[in-house]
């Protein structure tokens, strides 16, 4: 007697996984787990139904297409994930009030719910600007990027100076500030500043006070202007970082950016993302389950597609194909037409009988296509 | 005594004389035919078909009588109605074939449609003060015995249906005509006036000279003759059949298939006349070889050896009901000297063709019947039209129901166009 095969632990099945997400052949993604960051931000971990490895670079984001209300919804969202931990990736949300979507996400989206994904894309990447010191400024929920960027400089443990200076509304809206700290203890080339504009309800802010100031940001970061630098956060924030580092005589050539104002992205990470809400629409149609049928008409030798919840009539209509009919609801019989081949779903009001029916005919104005179809018209 | 110059029908009318033929004007005269088709067909029950030719819901027939079209119509229900078949917006003919299906009545020029009842249910472009609670289907007045079908054009049609139908009806229902399917229909048309049509049927005097088929399975005995001017061998055959009448009449009624003479051709507005009449031979159809033409004998009959059952109508209309089919004919006047003659053979719903009965076999008798009176009919409707015509005598014993016909004809004239 043999012992059963032990259950497929789905961790570890996750774990083997060998071939690399493409999202071109899987756009689903299970959203595995959702986790509480502070009060108005959470973080989404998401794969693919079949275990796949993400590669990215830290700092790239996905494109998503959301079906909320029964609208088609897009969002950039960049992977908070590192890429050294490739079973999954994350995304860190935060609300924005009145927003669609961010709420959306927050209030609805739950284990097991799929979301459609395309990506990863963008340049807004320390991978892409090699330097051995680092520099790397948010505001808000624009701590994701560089959150992307030092979990991996952590991973992969290569000693890199990266000095990251955050700023908050109040200590309650540090995200990631239990990591960050446990980050900084365990490596001495990782340091990171908070700068807070107000004490929160139950904390007394001890650090750096207000918004971020040349001053402040000389005192944490003496050597700034030695450093590599990357910038994320609302658009006020990016641009007062600007003037600063301008001011500074900072090499601009090393300042890096990236707004989450989908307007404000440079061109070609616009374009990507575009590109990528476009074709995840065009495949939202199928994905939706709307067939599309072959008409035939053979008298006329006209040929059209109607989609399975589309009347013959309304799709013909639209090809610019003439066909009798008066009042197109079924009851009239104008329409009647003989089916040579193929089968619709009708609904009719008595223009046409049972028999007529038996023997091939069909109301046009009132029958869907249920199979590729040929027409006696 | 009002002095009121008569119309030329009104003197024509009141100058026939009974016991003749008709004047020459009743048979060539468009007038006539005019008021033929007012008084006649367009007053009184004209037998159009039977139910089986709308047997299903959405099944109709167009008759067209004179230039007056009716669509009979099965509705959802499964009740027959008659509406006249034009459309209520301009007038266009709504049903063009005679025989059709259709889901609503619709109009082919504007799409006006109208549901099994007459309702006009759908009509584009007609404004918010349209109402289409005005615009239904005319009606026409239609009635079922015992599934042959009658229509009266008029208003107010005679009142004397029922009567007609609770007498005739117990003689016809045993065939169960609903029951029954149109195996096939034969339209012609005969060169002669309708009345001479109808003369022509109402009598077997002919018989014997010119319908070599019919006369197999038909006697002529039984529909009149003189037994002074017979031989003895016809003289013979004269009382054997004068006493299978009687033994046969006592057996058919005794097995509830009523039997014996109705004859109000000329007593009734709505006249008729009934007789079951045994048949020759094998005594089971108006075949050539008198054996039932369908295997699938009608109603609960289980032996086809039930005679015929004649019924004739005034003004338009005969039949004969076996035990295993049922010839029915309907007279459509077109002109003063063309008549369409329509006639239907019906056998069970069931049977099949081919297989429980053989088409020629079936309609070969009164094919060959119609085809030889038709002709018949144009020679007398050549002859009367000679300046040489006066009306001639029938003869008494064997056509006695042409001159009830004339009686009748004259008489429902008379009673609309007066004296
Ligand atoms: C490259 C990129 C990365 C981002 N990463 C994060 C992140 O990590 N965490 C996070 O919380 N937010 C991120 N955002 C912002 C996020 O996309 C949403 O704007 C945010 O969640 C608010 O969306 P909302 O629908 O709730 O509110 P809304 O107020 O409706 O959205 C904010 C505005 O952004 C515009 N917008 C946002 N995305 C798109 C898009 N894809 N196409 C067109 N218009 C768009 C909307 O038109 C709207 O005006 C990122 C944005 C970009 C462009
Ligand atoms: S248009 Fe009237 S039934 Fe189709
Ligand atoms: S005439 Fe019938 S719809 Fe116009
Ligand atoms: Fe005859």
């Amino acid at each position: 007697m043999t012992a059963a095969p032990a259950p497929a632990e789905p961790a570890a099945a996750r774990l083997a996984a060998s071939a690399p997400w493409d999202a071109e052949a899987d756009d689903a993604l299970v959203c595995l787990a959702v986790r509480d960051e502070t009060h108005d931000v959470k973080t989404f971990v998401l794969a693919p139904r079949e275990p796949r490895l993400f590669a990215y670079a830290p700092g790239q984001f996905l494109t998503f297409s959301f079906e909320i209300g029964g609208e088609t919804i897009h969002r950039c969202y960049t992977l908070s994930s590192a890429p050294t931990r490739p079973h999954a990736v994350a995304v860190t949300v935060k609300r924005v009030p009145g927003g669609p979507v961010s709420n959306w996400l927050h209030d609805t989206l739950k284990p097991g719910d799929t979301v459609r994904a395309l990506g990863p894309m963008g340049a807004f990447s320390c991978f892409s600007h090699p330097a051995p010191k680092y520099l790397l400024l948010s505001g808000g929920s624009g701590v994701t990027p560089m959150m992307a960027m030092a979990r991996s400089f952590h991973d992969v443990g290569e000693p890199r100076d990266v000095a990251f200076v955050h700023s908050a509304r109040s200590p309650a809206d540090i995200v990631f500030r239990g990591e960050l700290e446990l980050m900084a203890r365990l490596d001495p080339t990782f340091r990171v500043h908070v700068v807070c504009e107000t004490d929160s309800a139950d904390e007394v802010w001890a650090g750096p006070k207000g918004r971020l100031s040349l001053d402040t940001l000389r005192e944490a970061v003496p050597d700034f202007l030695e450093r590599e630098i990357f910038v994320c956060g609302p658009k006020p924030y990016m641009d007062a970082v600007r003037a600063m580092l301008k001011d500074a005589g900072f090499d601009m050539a090393r300042h890096h950016q990236e707004s989450f104002d989908f307007g404000e992205l440079p061109e070609a990470d616009k374009e990507a993302a575009a590109e990528a809400a476009e074709a995840l629409d065009a495949e939202a149609a199928p994905a939706a389950t709307v067939r599309t049928f072959r008409v035939e008409f053979a008298k006329t030798r006209r040929v059209l597609e109607c989609p399975e919840d589309t009347t013959v009539l309304d799709a013909a209509r639209k090809a610019g194909i003439r066909l009798p009919s008066s009042c197109a609801k079924g009851l009239c019989g104008t329409c009647k037409s003989k089916l040579t081949s193929g089968t619709v779903a009708m609904t009719h009001a008595g223009g046409i009988r049972q028999r007529e029916i038996d023997a091939g005919m069909a109301l046009l104005c009132c029958s869907k296509p249920t199979s590729d179809l040929v027409v006696e018209r | 005594m009002l002095d009121v110059t008569p119309t030329p029908l009104q003197r024509l009318l009141r100058e026939r004389r009974p016991g003749y033929t008709l004047a020459a004007p009743f048979y060539l005269s468009p007038d006539v035919f005019e008021a033929d088709m007012e008084v006649i067909f367009g007053r009184h029950w004209i037998y159009v078909g039977v139910e089986p030719d709308v047997p299903e819901a959405g099944d109709v027939m167009v008759v067209d009588i004179g230039k007056t079209s009716v669509a009979i119509v099965r509705g959802d229900d499964d009740q027959i109605r008659a509406f006249h078949n034009l459309c209520r917006h301009r007038g266009a003919r709504l049903v063009h074939e005679e025989k059709s299906t259709v889901g609503n009545l619709v109009c082919r020029y504007h799409s006006w449609t109208y549901d099994l009842t007459g309702n006009l249910i759908h009509a584009e472009h007609m404004g918010p003060d349209f109402e289409r609670g005005c615009h239904g289907l005319k009606p026409v007045h239609i009635r079922s015995l015992a599934g042959l079908l009658f229509i009266c054009l008029a208003d107010e049609p005679p009142a004397d249906f029922d009567a007609m139908a609770a007498r005739l009806g117990p003689y016809i229902e045993p065939h169960n005509v609903r029951n029954t399917k149109v195996a096939f229909q034969k339209d012609i048309i005969e060169p002669g006036n309708w009345k001479l049509t109808m003369e022509n049927n109402r009598e077997c005097y002919h018989c014997g000279a010119n319908h070599p088929e019919l006369t197999v399975p038909l006697f002529a005995y039984g529909f009149g003759f003189a037994p002074e001017e017979m031989d003895e061998h016809d003289r013979a055959n004269a009382e054997r059949y004068g006493c299978l009448l009687k033994t046969r009449h006592g057996e058919w009624e005794a097995e509830g298939l009523p039997s014996r003479e109705i004859d109000e051709l000329d007593t009734m507005i709505t006249g008729f006349r009934t007789e079951r009449l045994p048949l020759d031979g094998e005594g089971e159809s108006h075949t050539l070889d008198t054996k039932a033409a369908c295997r699938k004998l009608l109603g609960t009959f289980t032996n086809a050896k039930l005679g015929g059952l004649s019924v004739w109508t005034q003004p338009n209309s005969w039949h004969h009901f076996l035990g295993d089919h049922i010839v029915t004919f309907s007279v459509l006047p077109l002109d003063a000297g063309r008549s369409l003659l329509r006639t239907k053979w019906l056998v069970h719903e069931d049977a099949v063709e081919g297989v429980d009965y053989d088409l020629a076999n079936l309609t070969g008798v009164w094919e060959a019947t119609n085809d030889q009176d038709s002709e018949l009919v144009g020679i007398c409707q050549q002859g009367v039209a000679s300046p040489a015509y006066e009306p001639g005598p029938y003869s008494p014993h064997t056509e006695m129901l042409v001159e009830k016909f004339c009686n009748w004809y004259v008489g429902r004239m008379t009673a609309h166009l007066g004296r």
